[in-house]
């Protein structure tokens, strides 16, 4: 049963929370099926990216049976916009991969440098409300120390596909601005949607 | 206009609607907590009624056979808790309070239902009986606790007050909540479109084996049973329809595309 030493969640708390692994596992469903629909034609033209793609794809594909599965445990309602978060992150990762490499590439990075402040910034506060805990002299619940550990880990995974995308060029794409900036700002309108839709 | 009219008008004017005088203190105080949030296991949920509440509702249950779904249940609940009756303006919504906390606490047994003594879950644990099937048993049990608690009599006229304009949003959101729990409690885990598809068969499933529920005379509810039946018969062949047309749909565009790439169009 609940442990009784706990006090309740806030109001407050309890919305993020709701908000964070609702936008989190839309983000992993997104991510997934850019990666599902870049690897065909990235893989034709650049054998050599194959190996990097598939541990990209299954890293991806790993945070989002986490997260459907915090989503399931909490009882928390998943985004509405599922279907069109579907449709749009396959269209976004085809039309870049048909680009081509360094197209494909700068679309990860845009996406994984959004994604990555997102989540550090979901650790942040749950890190905070953890330091609030212990400074009353209470203990950090098993579940939020859990919940963190998750968030961090998963962070510093999307921080090294950033990398990944980098090494491989993503700089060299052209229009490198454009397509940057235009990716994020989708990245934080669907973001932003999915928190509250 | 003529005199008749100008002094009907007055008249109205002068004697407006009443507004509502009954200061809400705290809804939390009577209202159940707010539509579904994070669900903690290591923080505990604060009650979502207040002790005094609670023991006034309570009461009013056993009442509710007699006097029905009415402020009078309510007074007559508030004296055997040993409170004045004037306490009833503790629920501005009177009626409706009673109502919104029958089928609160009713949702809540379900859960004892399932882990109980005597519940569910030894049952389903062997993991033979599929979500389905526990969907389908928790339904029952609730409409069950219709009839045992003698409710189902005079539930008529709940559906009519939970009709009102006013309180169709806090009735539409219970109903929603059950049909949460329940398949919560049942096991399931989809998280995609499903779940609110799910939600929402079960929701109008439900709500009209109650109405269904309200006229039945067999004997146990065995026709209510057999009516709950048929619509999740005919939910399931519905389900069977869509996605048989949605992997249809999916197997032609994934073979449309493989075909032009083997084609040699570079996508």
């Amino acid at each position: 049963m609940q442990s009784s030493s706990q006090k309740p969640l806030s109001l407050a708390q309890q919305e993020f929370l709701d908000r964070a692994l609702r936008v989190n596992q839309a983000g992993e469903l997104a991510a997934v099926l850019i990666y599902d629909a870049q690897t065909p034609p990235i893989v034709r033209q650049n054998p050599q990216l194959k190996d990097l793609m598939k541990h990209m794809y299954d890293q991806e594909a790993n945070h989002f049976q986490t997260f459907n599965e915090l989503v399931a445990k909490h009882r928390i309602r998943p985004t509405l916009m599922y279907p069109v978060w579907r449709v749009a992150a396959t269209a976004l990762g085809w039309s870049t991969a048909v680009m081509g490499r360094e197209a494909a590439m700068a679309c990860t990075e845009a996406v994984e440098t959004e994604i990555g402040e997102h989540y550090n910034r979901q650790v942040q506060t749950l890190f905070k409300w953890a330091q609030d805990v212990e400074a009353k002299g209470g203990q950090v619940s098993g579940e939020m120390k859990e919940l963190l550990g998750t968030l961090r880990r998963i962070r510093d995974e999307e921080l090294e596909h950033l990398d990944h995308a980098v090494e491989n060029d993503a700089k060299e794409a052209r229009p490198y601005e454009a397509l940057t900036g235009v990716i994020r700002t989708g990245c934080r309108a669907a973001i932003w949607i999915s928190e509250r839709v | 206009m003529n005199t008749k009219t100008a002094v009907r008008l007055t008249r109205q004017l002068r004697h407006p609607l009443p507004l509502q005088r009954t200061t809400i203190i705290s809804r939390r105080q009577v209202v159940p907590s707010s539509t579904s949030s994070y669900h903690s296991y290591d923080h505990p949920t604060p009650p979502p009624y207040s002790d005094t509440a609670k023991s006034i509702l309570s009461a009013s249950l056993n009442h509710i056979p007699e006097h029905g779904f009415t402020r009078k249940s309510l007074s007559l609940g508030a004296k055997d808790a040993g409170y004045l009756s004037i306490s009833t303006n503790l629920f501005p919504q009177g009626a409706f309070d009673l109502i919104l906390y029958y089928l609160a606490t009713s949702r809540l047994k379900l859960q004892d239902s399932v882990h109980g003594r005597d519940g569910h879950e030894q049952q389903w644990a062997s993991g033979k009986i599929d979500v389905k099937e526990r969907v389908k048993t928790l339904v029952f049990d609730r409409l069950r606790f219709n009839k045992e608690s003698g409710v189902i009599k005079r539930w008529p006229e709940a559906l009519a007050v939970m009709a009102q304009p006013t309180y169709v949003p806090q009735s539409f959101a219970e109903l929603s909540r059950l049909a949460d729990d329940i398949y919560f409690l049942a096991g399931d885990t989809s998280v995609d479109t499903t779940w609110y598809t799910k939600r929402a068969s079960l929701a109008a499933i439900y709500a009209a084996a109650e109405v269904y529920q309200t006229q039945d005379q067999s004997a146990q509810n065995a026709d209510t049973r057999v009516f709950v039946d048929s619509r999740f018969k005919e939910l399931e062949s519905a389900q069977t329809g869509v996605s048989s047309v949605a992997e249809w749909v999916g197997y032609t565009t994934h073979s449309f595309i493989n075909v032009l790439r083997s084609k040699g169009a570079q996508i």
